[in-house]
């Protein structure tokens, strides 16, 4: 008999074959609900009892399919998703919700539904601005949302269990935010890739595993004795989706730590708690408009501070990017890197002003790309090491 | 030159992707050897001839090295050598060390071209294009051979052009089919060069302005030792670019003025410096 693994051996594992646990849960009965990115609300998933599976692409698989149905200059990252569900990799999952978190995941989604034909298929309209216009709006496609995943399930969504759901999620939130609080020390107690792996099994397990994992994790490298060294610089990762564990390897090969990121497998997700409001659905509907920040939204000084003429360029810097401030602060950051994937107009838009916005506050950057193939990374390390001398 | 036996020697080699360059200096900025040859499919074996070169002409042992440094994108395949940085860094110390005055540095090799951003003598942001062979050296390779011309001479030959006809297509090999149909059509191919010139210099231009391009403007790598494409970017850029005599060896003339000052900071701080033996071992691919 094989010993189970625990902590971050058990993260392994499961990243090596993702759907393993929800495979077994099927056989058991059990729903799994496949997303796309961070915008869906997970705790609705939840909150029905199903357990909510995210859906990465794969570097190491050649697009081969799903240009039948998408154009080529498009976001790899999305080519690659739907490539993988044509070729019936996430047979598994009983159902998919998109969301217009970008412009690509929109544009994909009716192809994804006609390509991949799932039993159930969902897509959450989600406005770019943030005010209380855009609140009724998205409070409605949430509503919406509810009412057909009930229809699915065959089951009502009570008020009681989506507090549970909450709960639930906000304590992951929360394990999240202790296991980066372990970064902040020189040596951080766990490496770039390391929490990458942890928070990829995150995603592929139910969230009370999904915690008790994160639990064993924090414990295993509080204690342990090796893992990353001291004295080397401390580097952000910001940018579009990186859910290959080789390029945070290739990166921290090159001689640095990673000590935070913002980037949507990494901590992006989990900085805020879903607030438990009298209607929980209004706690979510504020959460996934205004407490995520993704380039995907339209933050800017509010309606209110601003002047009715033109707007200050430094304070509407600060108010797209000052949660970056808490960060280099916090994690002590010696450099960003500033990373996206070719075609990836969301993040692409921002690079010029997180740049100016980095540098504005003594922050060393560079700007990486790379179109989401294995042989991409490669040129990488030459400019991260560069980069690295840069400011040695 | 005959070397002298009391100074103190430091090589820098650059494993380009077409070109392999040795630079050995010594202690007084005097240059000993510099010697450049083909890269190849087996660069690993040819690190150590055009090492064993660059001794011969120097008149050096081996021994006589203090510190080796790689650089280039071959820079881990160097048995020898002591330490390895980026051709960023090597770059940037190599043109400065002739230009002082540099704040920007084109250099466009065989196969990638980059741009550098310098501020007080220090490397601050780069831009690099090396996924695509349009705008580089192996660009001006491939259209030589269509027109069955040696690379050395496209230069020269694109400054007697009496027309600039116009390559519009960004990719290596449909400007390739392009300057066939335009050498079907009766064209000069001086007047094609030209146009192959300006196109080079407007891939580069587009992708260095991103840098705030500032004077001086230095001009580095293989492709600056065709006039025709220096003259394109001197119009493209509106001011003036500056060529070192020896464009090819600025990354290695970096590599052994860094070894050099890395050896002097390690010796101020009374650190030992750890070196790898002096011998031209044959590196094969199963070790690292």
């Amino acid at each position: 008999m094989s010993q189970a693994k625990h902590g971050l051996a058990r993260a392994r594992e499961i990243c090596e074959d993702r759907a393993q646990r929800v495979r077994d849960l099927k056989e058991e009965g059990g729903t799994v609900m496949g997303y796309l990115c961070i915008y869906p609300p997970l705790e609705m998933v939840t909150a029905l009892g199903m357990t909510p599976y995210r859906v990465f692409g794969n570097m190491r698989e050649p697009v081969t399919e799903a240009d039948r149905g998408l154009p080529v200059a498009f976001c790899p990252f999305v080519r690659s998703c739907l490539d993988l569900g044509v070729k019936k990799e996430y047979e598994f999952v009983d159902g998919m919700v998109a969301t217009h978190a970008c412009d690509a995941m929109e544009k994909a989604a009716h192809v994804w539904e006609r390509m991949v034909e799932h039993p159930y298929f969902h897509f959450i309209e989600i406005p770019t601005k943030v005010n209380s216009r855009a609140e009724a709006v998205f409070k409605g496609e949430l509503l919406a949302f509810k009412k057909t995943l009930e229809h699915f399930a065959r089951q009502e969504m009570s008020s009681e269990k989506l507090k549970d759901a909450i709960a639930l999620h906000n304590e992951q939130r929360s394990l999240v935010r202790d296991l980066y609080e372990l970064r902040k020390p020189d040596p951080p107690l766990i490496s770039g890739p390391e929490t990458l792996l942890m928070l990829k099994a995150a995603m592929s397990l139910p969230v009370g595993e999904a915690n008790a994992l994160l639990r064993e994790v924090i414990e295993e490298v509080r204690t342990r004795e090796e893992g990353p060294k001291a004295g080397l610089p401390r580097l952000l990762v910001w940018g579009s989706i990186v859910d290959d564990v080789r390029l945070m390897e290739l990166i921290e090969k090159a001689g640095c730590n990673v000590v935070v990121d913002d980037t949507c497998v990494g901590s992006r997700a989990y900085w805020k708690d879903v607030d438990v409001t009298a209607d929980p659905i209004d706690g979510i509907t504020h959460h996934y408009l205004a407490d995520i920040k993704c380039a995907r939204t339209f933050f800017e000084v509010a309606e209110s501070e601003k002047s009715p003429i033109s707007k200050d360029r430094s304070s509407d810097l600060d108010a797209r990017f000052g949660y970056l401030k808490h960060m280099v602060d916090g994690w002590n950051v010696d450099g960003a890197l500033v990373q996206s994937v070719k075609y990836c107009d969301t993040h692409g838009f921002d690079v010029p002003d997180v740049r100016e916005y980095f540098s504005s506050i003594g922050v060393p950057n560079i700007y990486l790309e790379h179109d989401y193939t294995e042989g991409s990374l490669a040129p990488l390390r030459t400019r991260v090491q560069g980069f690295l001398e840069m400011i040695a | 030159m005959q070397a002298s036996t009391v100074a103190a020697y430091f090589a820098g080699v650059d494993i380009g992707s077409t070109m392999t360059k040795v630079v050995i200096v010594d202690s007084e900025d005097a240059m000993h050897a510099r010697v450049i040859g083909p890269t190849g499919a087996e660069h690993r074996r040819l690190a150590n001839k055009v090492m064993e070169d660059a001794l011969a002409e120097s008149g050096l042992q081996f021994d006589a090295i203090e510190f080796v440094v790689a650089t280039g994108y071959g820079r881990f395949n160097v048995p020898f050598a002591d330490r390895e940085m980026t051709e960023l860094t090597c770059h940037a110390r190599g043109v400065l060390s002739q230009f002082p005055g540099a704040k920007t540095i084109i250099d466009i090799g065989g196969q990638d071209a980059k741009g550098l951003k310098l501020a007080n003598g220090k490397l601050v942001d780069f831009v690099m294009n090396d996924k695509c062979a349009a705008g580089t050296g192996r660009f001006l390779e491939v259209i030589a051979d269509t027109f069955g011309l040696r690379f050395e001479d496209l230069g020269e030959m694109s400054m007697e052009s009496t027309q600039v006809i116009p390559i519009t297509s960004t990719c290596t090999v449909f400007a390739q089919q392009e300057v066939v149909s335009r050498l079907s059509e009766g064209v000069q191919v001086q007047d094609i060069l030209a146009g192959l010139n300006d196109a080079i210099a407007d891939r580069t231009t587009n992708m260095v302005r991103r840098l705030r391009v500032e004077p001086d403007v230095v001009f580095t790598g293989g492709v600056a030792m065709n006039l025709g494409v220096v003259a394109a970017l001197k119009k493209k850029l509106g001011q003036e670019v500056l060529v070192p005599a020896q464009p090819l060896l600025s990354g290695a003339l970096g590599a052994a003025l860094l070894g050099r000052e890395y050896v002097a900071q390690k010796h101020a701080r009374n650190e030992p410096v750890a070196t790898r033996e002096r011998r031209l071992i044959e590196a094969t691919f199963f070790s690292t």
